[in-house]
């Protein structure tokens, strides 16, 4: 069936936040596509690049890394890490070429169900015309 | 101008008040035309030492193995070691003093202004004699060198022939040093990130294109790691086994862990291993531009760790190896990073 593509996107949602932001959005009944992959992590600083790397080489076709909102963390400053380092993430991704798009951070609070689901509708509808990845992913 | 005969009085001078264990430094390789690295025990041997655009090599990288091996004496010689350092590898020891990985008293830093020049990058000379073989070169401390082919003996201004980061070099003289020798006046660097222009100003695709041709090249020889003197992990990342494996662990347990990088060279795995390493090397690459240099495949490797200097100075204001007081890039934060790239 020559249907549009489903991209799969892994989404690092930090435990605190982001996380009970997407089961609020659960619980609450929102409807938002289904092909969002939630990995909770304890907090969006614990997310080191080779997690970014290694998703993309398993196949994501985009990867959120979502935290609480600045002065919110739950560790008083691990969002600010991850702010840095997410930066030069995206900045090396960039340079070697992958589509900006596929690759986003956001601050998502545990009362912001609807931006989640937000977040998740718009990624999927800048992803579906970019089509599979498969720059990063690894050769069978 | 450094003048060579004071770089060996103050060598001579440390190691006869038994002031350091040994002085690394440059002689004239027997190898080819480059320096190789000298170590120097003995004061009647200072005679060895050279200083010349030829000195390459980053020297900071025996600090390294000094620890190493002082880590495994029983009873340590505590005394220092003292190396020659260029700017840039007096930079490189900045960051391992402020990464804390050694201490200022277990280094007697030799510092020498590269003044206007820089060193020579070897495959750039080979390009401009391409064709013929390349006999003898000779360097001295003037701006040009001689070059021996079978057509007979060429000058060549070494400006001409300079390695690409003493291009962009933001230290020609050293920043944390003992003894320094020569000018510490600052060379003029109209574009210190001139180098990534090209890459950059293409487009995406091109740009996917241009690294997987590249990267495409990798054998995983790991050269650039083993160069490195900021890559001093005693278990690397990308090695199939990461963990400290002793005598009871088990086969399940060596099984289980989590292989994040395969050893394979293919496209994929190869892309993990080069872009793990640009960003551990962020903010502390000081661009020695080892890596590229030792590269067997000639991969241009300073464009990735350049692209994270860059990135560093411009969105967060941080030079590597200039303050080493200062906390790491990632291990700090200002309440006013850029963040118009998170919604």
């Amino acid at each position: 069936m020559a249907g549009k593509y489903e991209p799969t996107i892994v989404a690092f949602l930090c435990k605190w936040c982001s996380s009970a932001g997407s089961d609020l959005a659960g619980v609450s009944r929102m409807q938002y596509p289904p092909n969002v992959v939630p990995i909770t992590v304890m907090c969006s600083g614990s997310v080191s690049p080779l997690y970014i790397l290694n998703a993309f080489k398993k196949g994501a076709d985009g990867v959120l890394v979502s935290g609480c909102h600045p002065g919110d963390c739950h560790y008083i400053k691990g969002n600010y890490f991850a702010r840095r380092r997410i930066a030069l993430v995206k900045e090396l991704l960039e340079f070697i070429g992958l589509e900006p798009e596929r690759f986003k951070m956001s601050w998502v609070s545990a009362a912001e169900g609807t931006k989640y689901t937000q977040i998740i509708k718009d990624f999927v509808d800048v992803l579906e015309p970019l089509g599979p990845q498969m720059k990063l992913r690894r050769e069978q | 101008m450094v003048n060579l005969d004071d770089l060996k009085k103050e060598a001579k001078r440390i190691l006869q008040d038994d002031k350091v264990k040994y002085v690394v430094g440059y002689t004239r390789s027997s190898a080819g035309p480059l320096a190789s690295p000298v170590f120097i025990e003995d004061p009647e041997k200072i005679g060895e030492l050279i200083w010349d655009a030829s000195c390459v090599q980053n020297l900071a990288k025996f600090l390294l193995d000094e620890k190493r091996r002082k880590g495994r004496a029983k009873k340590p010689d505590t005394r220092p070691i003292a190396i020659v350092v260029k700017g840039c590898d007096s930079r490189s020891v900045n960051v391992l003093l402020q990464e804390k990985y050694i201490e200022r008293k277990d280094v007697f830093l030799l510092g020498v202004s590269c003044e206007d020049l820089g060193v020579v990058d070897q495959k750039k000379i080979a390009q401009r004699f391409e064709g013929k073989t390349i006999q003898d070169i000779k360097f001295d401390l003037s701006p040009e060198l001689a070059v021996t082919t079978e057509d007979g003996t060429v000058k060549l201004p070494i400006q001409e022939v300079l390695a690409d980061r003493c291009l962009e070099c933001q230290a020609n003289f050293p920043v944390v040093y003992d003894v320094l020798l020569g000018d510490k006046s600052r060379k003029k660097v109209d574009e210190p990130f001139g180098s990534l222009e090209e890459i950059e100003s293409m487009a995406a695709p091109q740009r996917w294109e241009f690294w997987q041709e590249q990267l495409g090249k990798c054998v995983r020889c790991y050269a650039c790691r083993s160069a490195c003197p900021m890559c001093y992990c005693d278990e690397c990342v990308v090695d199939t086994i990461a963990f400290a494996v002793a005598a009871d662990t088990s086969a399940e347990e060596k099984a289980q862990k989590i292989k994040w990088i395969e050893k394979s060279p293919t496209k994929s795995e190869n892309f993990g291993y080069h872009m793990v390493r640009a960003i551990h090397l962020a903010g502390r690459c000081i661009d020695c531009g080892e890596c590229e240099r030792v590269c067997p495949v000639s991969i241009p490797l300073r464009h990735l760790n350049k692209k994270l200097e860059k990135a560093a100075k411009q969105l967060f204001d941080y030079n590597a190896g200039f303050e080493p007081d200062k906390p790491a890039l990632v291990s700090s934060f200002r309440d006013e990073d850029p963040e118009d790239f998170i919604r």
